[in-house]
Formats: C-alpha cells, sequence, structure tokens
C-alpha cells in the first residue's frame, strides 16, 4: 500500500501567485515548516519544489526541513527540535504513524498548529489532508481508460490481489462510474477482476491470456503501479497498439518510454508538490482562525473543494489527482 | 516388446506425459486457442526462465537435497549487476552483463557449497539462511528498489525475437525471445553433464548415497562444492534473462518462485530423497507447470479459485510420482535387482 502512495502526480504551479495576492494583508508573519518522510527520496524533493515555490509567493517563513534518511525516529527528534524552536506549524508526512503521535501531542500542547498528510489515522492532529478519496480516484482512472477506449467497448479491472482494500474500492469505484457515465462500455462477465500480484510480468501473461481468449476485450482498468506497465508489454507484443488500451497508476520516469511511444495514453498519479502547498495553505487558514467546514478551498490546484471524510472530524480529501502523459512525463524529476 | 513396455510403464515421464497432453486438450477445448502458434510460443517464452531454474533445482535435488535459496540468489546477482552497469553507464552489448552475472553467482553459489559441502551442513537449513542473507544484502546494502530503467544493450536484447508467430484468425502476435537459445544450450549442456561426465555421474551417485560415493572413490566433497558454483551461475544467468525480457530490474518479484519450481522438478518424477530422476520428465513437470499457471484464465477458472486450483495439481501430480518412485523402489530391492541409477 506504501508503495502506492508513494508513487506520484504531477503539477502546474500557478498557485503562489493567487496567494502572494490574497495573504497580503495577513495580519502576523508566520513560520510554517513541513517535515517529509526523508529529503532525498525523490518524491519529496518534489514536494519541497511545492513549499519553495509557495514560499517565494508568500510573506510567512516556510521552508522544508527533513532527515537525511527514512527513519522514524530522526523524524521524532527533528519534530522535537522544531517544538522547542516555536515554530508556528508543523506540516508532517509521517514515517511511522505510532512513534510520531506522542510528539505530535507535544506540539499541539504548545500551541502549534500541527497538519499532515498520508496520515489519516493519527489523532493528534489539527487536520489530515489526503490527495483522494478511493471512490474518486477510482471513478478518474476509469475516465482515463474512458477516454482512450473512446468511450465504447469491454473492459475488465485489475488488482494487486482480491485481498488488497484500495485497489478493490478503486476497481469497485471505477466499475461504479463506468455504469453511470459510459453507458456503451461493459465489464467483462466472464473475468470482472483478475490478479497482477504487484508483479509486471504476472500483468503480462494474464493481459496475454485475456487478450486470447476474449478477442474483442478492449482495455484493462489497472490500479497498482505494476498493472499498465505489464498489461502495456502485452498490447506492444501482441500487436494491439491503438486497438486494446490501458490505465493505472504510474511513476512518470519509469514509464516515461511506454508513454512516449503512445503504448500507454496516460497514466494517473498525485503530486506530492502540490500535497506540501496543501498543507501550508490549511496552515494558514488555521492560524488566521478561519472555520474549517463543509468544503474548503485551499487555493491549490486539486484542492479547492476539499470534503471532510466520511464520519471523520480531521482528515480532509481533495481531489488532487493527475495525468501524466507523453507532454508532462519529464516535469516531475521522479 | 513386453520388457520394453513394462520399462515405460514403471517409470514416471509417460504418465506426465499423459496429463500434459489432456491439459492442452483441455485447454484447446474450453478455448480453442491452445494450439494457435503465438500460444504456443507464449507458452515456450514463459517456459525459459523456470526451466533453466529447473535444471538447477534439479541437479540440487539429485544430488539429495533440497535447495529454496535460488531466487533469491539471483535476484541479487541480477540487481547488483544491472545497478553496476548502470552506476556506470553502461551502453555496450549483452555479453558483459551475463559474465558479470554469471560471475557473482558463482560468488554466491560457492557461499551455499562451502557450508553444504565442507561443513555437511543438510542443504535446505543453509539454503533457508543464505536466502535470508541474499534479500538482506539487497535491500541492505544495495538499498534496492525497481530499476524501471535498465541498460540499453539489456533493453534491446530482451525484445529481439527469434521469430514473430501469428494467430491467422485473430492476428495477434507473440515473439519468441532469442533468450530461448540460452535455455537449450542449457538444457543439452546439462543432458551431457549429467549423462556422460564423472562429475555428473557422481551427482547421482552421491544423490544414492553418500558414503557409497566415496568409497566408490567419488570426490564428494568437490562435486557438491562444484555442483552449487553451478546452480548459482545457472539461477543468475535465469535471473539476468527475466531482467532483460521484462525491462525492469524488480527485487522482489522472483522471490517465493521456487515452491512452483521445487514442484515441478518433483512432479516430473525426480525422487525428492536423491540419486533419481531424468532430465525429460523434469522439464515436462516444469511445463505442467508453467502451462496450467498461464492458461487458467484459457480455461476459465475465476480468479478466486485460481490458487486452489494449481495446489491441486501440484498435490495430484506430485503425489502421482512419489508413489510411483516408493513403488518401483519396492519392486527393485524385492526383486535384488542390482539398484540402478535411472536416467
Amino acid at each position: 500500500m506504501k508503495k502506492v502512495l508513494a508513487m506520484v502526480l504531477l503539477v502546474l504551479v500557478m498557485v503562489p501567485v493567487l496567494f502572494a495576492a490574497g495573504k497580503a494583508e495577513a495580519k502576523s508573519n508566520y513560520e510554517i515548516v513541513v517535515v517529509p518522510k526523508d529529503a532525498s527520496n525523490p518524491w519529496f524533493v518534489r514536494m519541497k519544489v511545492g513549499v519553495d515555490e509557495f514560499a517565494k509567493g508568500t510573506h510567512h517563513t516556510v521552508y522544508q526541513r527533513g532527515t537525511p534518511d527514512i527513519d522514524a525516529t530522526l523524524q521524532a527528534q527533528l519534530v522535537q527540535d522544531l517544538i522547542a524552536q516555536g515554530v508556528d506549524a508543523l506540516c508532517v508526512v509521517p514515517v511511522d504513524l505510532e512513534s510520531i503521535e506522542p510528539v505530535l501531542a507535544q506540539a499541539r500542547k504548545a500551541g502549534i498548529v500541527v497538519i499532515t498528510h498520508e496520515g489519516a489515522d493519527l489523532e493528534n492532529v489539527d487536520y489530515d489532508i489526503e490527495a483522494f478519496s478511493n471512490v474518486g480516484y477510482g471513478a478518474f482512472i476509469m475516465d482515463n481508460l474512458a477516454e482512450a477506449m473512446g468511450g465504447e467497448g469491454v473492459y475488465t479491472t485489475m488488482v494487486a490481489s482480491l485481498t488488497n482494500g484500495s485497489h478493490n474500492e478503486w476497481a469497485d469505484a471505477g466499475v461504479a462510474h463506468q455504469k453511470a457515465n459510459y453507458p456503451k462500455m461493459t465489464l467483462l462477465a466472464a473475468e470482472k477482476r483478475v490478479e497482477s500480484f504487484d508483479n509486471g510480468d504476472v500483468a503480462y501473461n494474464v493481459a496475454k491470456e485475456l487478450f486470447k481468449k476474449y478477442p474483442n476485450l478492449k482495455g484493462i482498468m489497472g490500479t497498482s503501479s505494476y498493472d499498465a506497465p505489464g498489461v502495456a508489454r502485452a498490447i506492444e507484443e501482441l500487436g494491439l497498439i491503438d486497438k486494446a488500451f490501458t490505465s493505472g497508476t504510474g511513476m512518470p520516469l519509469d514509464n516515461a518510454a511506454l508513454l512516449e511511444s503512445g503504448i500507454v495514453k496516460s497514466l494517473t498519479l498525485w503530486d506530492p508538490a502540490l500535497a506540501g502547498q496543501a498543507m501550508i495553505a490549511l496552515a494558514i487558514k488555521v492560524l488566521d482562525g478561519e472555520k474549517i467546514s463543509g468544503v474548503v478551498d485551499l487555493g491549490v490546484d486539486g484542492y479547492t473543494a476539499l470534503q471532510f471524510k466520511e464520519g471523520s472530524k480531521t482528515v480532509l480529501e481533495g481531489e488532487g489527482w493527475i495525468v501524466i502523459n507523453k507532454d508532462n512525463v519529464y516535469d516531475f524529476g521522479f | 516388446m513386453k520388457n520394453r513396455l513394462k520399462k515405460l510403464t514403471s517409470r514416471n515421464e509417460p504418465y506426465i506425459f499423459l496429463v500434459l497432453l489432456a491439459v492442452c486438450i483441455l485447454i484447446e477445448i474450453r478455448s480453442g486457442q491452445f494450439f494457435s502458434p503465438n500460444n504456443l510460443v507464449d507458452i515456450a517464452s514463459a517456459m525459459i526462465v523456470p526451466g533453466l531454474m529447473a535444471i538447477g533445482a534439479f541437479m540440487v535435488i539429485v544430488s539429495g537435497g533440497i535447495d529454496v535459496s535460488f531466487p533469491a540468489l539471483a535476484s541479487l546477482s541480477f540487481y547488483a549487476t544491472t545497478k553496476l552497469l548502470l552506476d556506470h553507464n553502461y551502453q555496450g552489448g549483452v555479453v558483459l552483463p551475463f559474465l558479470i552475472a554469471i560471475g557473482f553467482g558463482a560468488l554466491l553459489g560457492a557461499f551455499n557449497g562451502l557450508f553444504i559441502s565442507y561443513f555437511k551442513l543438510p542443504t535446505l537449513i543453509v539454503t533457508l539462511g543464505s536466502s535470508s542473507v541474499f534479500k538482506g544484502l539487497m535491500q541492505g546494502a544495495l538499498n534496492s528498489r525497481q530499476l524501471a530503467v535498465i541498460p540499453t544493450g539489456m533493453r534491446e536484447w530482451g525484445k529481439k525475437a527469434l521469430f514473430v508467430a501469428k494467430n491467422p484468425v485473430s492476428g495477434l502476435t507473440s515473439r519468441m525471445p532469442v533468450a530461448f537459445l540460452v535455455f537449450l544450450f542449457a538444457l543439452v549442456f546439462a543432458f551431457f553433464l549429467l549423462r556422460f561426465t564423472m562429475f555428473g555421474r557422481g551427482i547421482y551417485a552421491i544423490g544414492g548415497s553418500e558414503v557409497s560415493a566415496e568409497r566408490a572413490g567419488f570426490r564428494v566433497v568437490l562435486t557438491k562444492f562444484l555442483l552449487y558454483i553451478m546452480v548459482g551461475m545457472i539461477a543468475s544467468v535465469a535471473g539476468l534473462i527475466r531482467v532483460c525480457m521484462m525491462q525492469q530490474a524488480h527485487p522482489t518479484n522472483m522471490l517465493g518462485m521456487e515452491m512452483n519450481i521445487i514442484a515441478g522438478v518433483v512432479l516430473g518424477g525426480t525422487a525428492i530423497t536423491g540419486g533419481r530422476g531424468t532430465l525429460l520428465g523434469c522439464m515436462l513437470g516444469t511445463l505442467l507447470i508453467v502451462i496450467v499457471e498461464n492458461s487458467l484464465i484459457l480455461i476459465g477458472i475465476p480468479t478466486s479459485w485460481k490458487s486452489v486450483f494449481t495446489g491441486a495439481l501440484i498435490i495430484i501430480g506430485t503425489g502421482v510420482s512419489a508413489y510411483q518412485v516408493m513403488h518401483q523402489g519396492k519392486t527393485r530391492s524385492s526383486k535384488g535387482k542390482k539398484q540402478e541409477v535411472a536416467q
């Protein structure tokens, strides 16, 4: 699951400009620190790009500080140091939920605003931001597949395993979305869901079998980051380019060759740079004493209509997914 | 003639062959696709990596041990090879990568061989430990993650086709990878080694009885040591071929495949206690597993029942083989015949 979460997305960073104007008359100057899982992982290097952009467009002191390695203990120490420095807000992407929890409690006791990302189960936070809801993301992957398939034809779904929680939620949501919006598409009745075991080779072999057995199969909705690249290999080898299509999650650089050759039209992901900016924007709102309720607009792409997760008072879900295609595949640095 | 028939029915290969044929016909009836040219090529190409692995696993089992470390060994050596070449921005052909991988494989195989032959520790225990060590080295020292981009030479070689098979009806095409030649070469090499060299006969003799082999003059320690080096080399070649074919190096994808490989070897009539078994049977058994694994959708087995079906096949198949081998042993000793080494 981590692996999937750790995948990425893309960005257009025009937001800081808006913020520069909007924040100009804020009363005080806040110090807001973003603490990622580590400083060297390309995912968080990308997050820093977003944070730095944000810093340029605001009069608040905003910066990102990470530990050299992914290490829960080091991250907890870093957060404690920042508490001692008396910063105004902490935006944390936790390495380990359990070990960060008591430290975040200390921070809140010290009057620091705590915002997290990918930490939906944390208790000692003001708010946690998730890039999207599982239902929303599933529908988004389906939109992507439907676009490639021209909105018609037979398709099936692929998950890492039938017991994987979020993959199956994405696939279910994708199918529901198709039924509601793409009447000319049909789910392959004989094989509604196949497994790839998070293994590109399995995805490849399964896809070959599916295309052989069901000649009218036109699309495979992938979920794990191994699905679409594996299916793409099968499409290419079987000579089905532009006749069969796939979609799913994928890291940009890993799939650059596939996207450029046109075997895969587009993949989906979320952009850590935007997630970083959303955390800061929310922190400023909270520090300004704004009431966070209903639909929240942070002025960051994909985070303009955040909604509380059902049954939760702290977890906000956005629509922070992005499409990666041959035009933007090199924009992210990972 | 009667004798011949009797000899044939007392062996395992004919049964496996019949089962194999039955499975193929079943798939053909259910899908109408099995005997299409592109499907046969798909099966052959899916056979390359498990086939190579099975050759190594087979020789170890014949020598009386069970090696469970070969996927981890292969993963470590292909990962180290690919990473090394990427770090040096290697632009050349595929020969150097193979030489490096074979080198790593020999080294890691020697590590296994050292403990198994010189310290006389049980193979299963040693390889359980060494597979953890190999995995740990990969994750710790090499900080492994998926390498989505592999050196150009390896990528191109992996896509190179001996020929392309086309299904005349559906128009689907499949590539027969050049790597298939490597598999054939390894197969022929292993066949001659096991049948015509003292080293090969030694492996059978050791599997039959280590003490007798020693008395008969085989250099048991050296033979076993060399055997594990060779198995390491074969596994590494298989690993690197898989990387080339998949166009990416994933450090953990191969782990766990040892069970199906060993099952295939035993399915082919190799005595799990060592000393008896044929390369032909081993290949038939492996082929059966590969075909079944890659045809469940063609047969129309629902995804949720997939593992039940494969599991049942392994139990039934190996059960028949084991029974056959046991039965064979009994009739032999009851007749007081000289114990022959089946080949």
